[in-house]
């Protein structure tokens, strides 16, 4: 049979972002596939060499725009390695309650995402009203929907109020509902089934060879997990379970992630719940010292965002931290300036499109958008 | 991970290199090796310790040299240091032990100019095709711009 070559991308409607596929088919089975990524590119690393550390925060948050809080939160965390800093424990919370919301919101989006590619509008519909209940929330404590600009470099912006933890219980209980709906869909629906089960799969063999993680490694029977393996923010303190599968195919993986759409839920709850006090409010008036409440000099003591010097002393950090698609790894290396003198990310996703040659092989045509979406991409992130 | 037991295996692998390592935030450990003992460094890695994660690729140019390190993951950080010259910079690939440094080691090279010898894919990453410039993350003359 005669050999043709399709082009998909950079501009395609069944892409969500610019990346280029060159599939090799015959007749309807792919035989061979070429990969471009890059038509995103912002120089972001480059950026970063030219602002200042407080600068630097928005620039990583705006790294990626469905995980921003990921990366501010590795960021931070490394400056603040570097500087020695002490985050207070409420305010370590509230970052890692902000990075559980963000999991959920990037979940359910990828759910709609991979309905919608393999034809199931109604989910797709669903997945993304109830994905406004996580984004709700996130507005309400910080003011953004997706950059949230809470993080700050030791500790957060942000506090909640007794009241606000109890409305976000009410409409977590909520959200939990209604991933009981996503949950039957992908246990028991046929056509959802049809399209998923056997597709893309990958074994944990090929997971390891391409240093694979996060949510797509899991489902492949690769129990890794930053949150849990290099607990970091609050992650020690709470009870969560790393959900795993051992299929490997892009059922597996809407599994794994509808499934730790639940544990996250649970682990919003106990950071709600669990919200250390003690810590001066934001909102409380009268301090001795005169500093805001935001803000105290020196270290945390109790404040939500210890007050950090511009200039950071020599120095390297590796910081890591599990983002919803997986490790993402930031190094961090300061010159004494207020500037760092280099700073390298990597996102989760440049790992899962290395698999992507082995996964569009030997595959029909038709099976391509699920398989493409089943790996939940993010161009953005991976060209930086 | 046990990170001395990785180091005992490697200073018995390269027992003339003065494998000084050094703790780095968060939690991990930089190992400065010389560049051609990467490639080997790495195999041992993995043949002993199964340690077979390789988290990314940071080159760096500091000015006078080209920084590689190497950030390996296995319960523990652990970051392998090479130096290279800044004129003809290059080094063995990985990609033979460790399919998923194809990427990183494309990065690298497009965005310092550092040769991968015997990458099997080798090439643009994110830079356009048609880039003709210098290596974007090079110092240039007169410090960066």
């Amino acid at each position: 049979m005669s050999r043709m070559t399709i082009p998909i991308g950079p501009q395609h409607p069944a892409l969500k972002e610019p990346v280029s596929f060159l599939l090799t088919v015959e007749g309807e089975r792919i035989v061979e596939s070429a990969l471009r990524i890059g038509y995103v590119h912002r120089g972001l690393e480059r950026i970063l060499q030219n602002r200042n550390y407080v600068q630097n925060v928005h620039v990583a948050e705006r790294v990626c725009g469905i995980c921003s809080h990921a990366h501010t939160t590795a960021y931070c965390q490394g400056v603040e390695a570097l500087l020695g800093l002490d985050v207070s424990p409420r305010a370590l919370y509230l970052r890692t309650l902000l990075c559980e919301l963000e999991r959920i919101h990037s979940h359910l989006l990828w759910v709609g995402v991979l309905a919608e590619h393999i034809g199931f509008t109604t989910i797709f519909m669903y997945a993304w009203r109830d994905r406004e209940i996580a984004l709700d929330i996130m507005e309400e404590l910080s003011g953004g929907r997706v950059a949230h600009a809470v993080n700050v470099i030791g500790g957060v912006r942000i506090d909640v109020s007794q009241a606000q933890v109890h409305a976000i219980l009410a409409r977590l209980d909520e959200l939990e509902r209604q991933i009981g709906t996503f949950l039957d869909v992908i246990r028991h629906e046929r056509t959802f089934q049809a399209r998923t089960r056997g597709v893309g799969h990958l074994s944990a063999e090929q997971v390891r060879r391409y240093c694979v993680v996060g949510p797509v490694a899991r489902a492949s029977g690769v129990d890794v997990d930053m949150r849990r393996d290099a607990p970091y923010a609050a992650y020690d303190r709470l009870s969560f379970q790393v959900i795993t599968a051992d299929e490997g195919d892009v059922w597996a993986r809407a599994m794994v992630r509808a499934l730790e759409t639940v544990e996250s839920l649970h682990m919003c709850r106990q950071l709600l719940i669990g919200l250390p006090d003690g810590a001066p409010s934001l909102f409380k008036k009268g301090h001795s010292d005169g500093a805001p409440s935001l803000f105290k000099k020196g270290h945390s003591d109790g404040a939500l965002a210890a007050r950090a010097p511009r200039r950071v002393p020599p120095g390297e950090a590796v910081s890591r931290c599990e983002a919803p698609r997986g490790e993402l790894i930031y190094y961090i290396r300061s010159d004494g300036s207020d500037r760092p003198a280099r700073i390298k990310i990597r996102t989760p996703t440049l790992t899962t499109l290395m698999t992507l040659p082995d996964q569009l092989r030997d595959i029909h045509t038709a099976d391509v958008p699920a398989v493409l979406a089943g790996v939940d991409l993010c161009i953005a992130c991976a060209d930086r | 991970m046990n990170v001395e037991l990785v180091l005992e295996a490697l200073r018995e692998a390269f027992p003339t290199e003065a494998l000084e390592p050094r703790a780095v935030p968060v939690d991990e450990t930089f190992v400065p090796l010389p560049p051609d003992c990467v490639h080997p460094a790495v195999r041992i890695l993995i043949e002993r310790f199964g340690l077979r994660h390789l988290s990314t690729i940071t080159g760096e140019d500091t000015g006078s040299e080209i920084v590689l390190l190497y950030h390996l993951w296995h319960g523990r950080g652990l970051t392998l240091r090479a130096v290279l010259p800044r004129d003809g910079a290059h080094i063995a690939t990985l990609t033979d032990l460790i399919p998923g440094a194809a990427f990183y080691e494309r990065e690298v090279s497009e965005m310092l100019g550092v040769t991968f010898d015997g990458h099997p894919d080798p090439g643009t990453l994110l830079l356009p095709d048609n880039w003709d410039g210098e290596p974007p993350l090079r110092q240039q003359r007169g410090g960066v711009q």
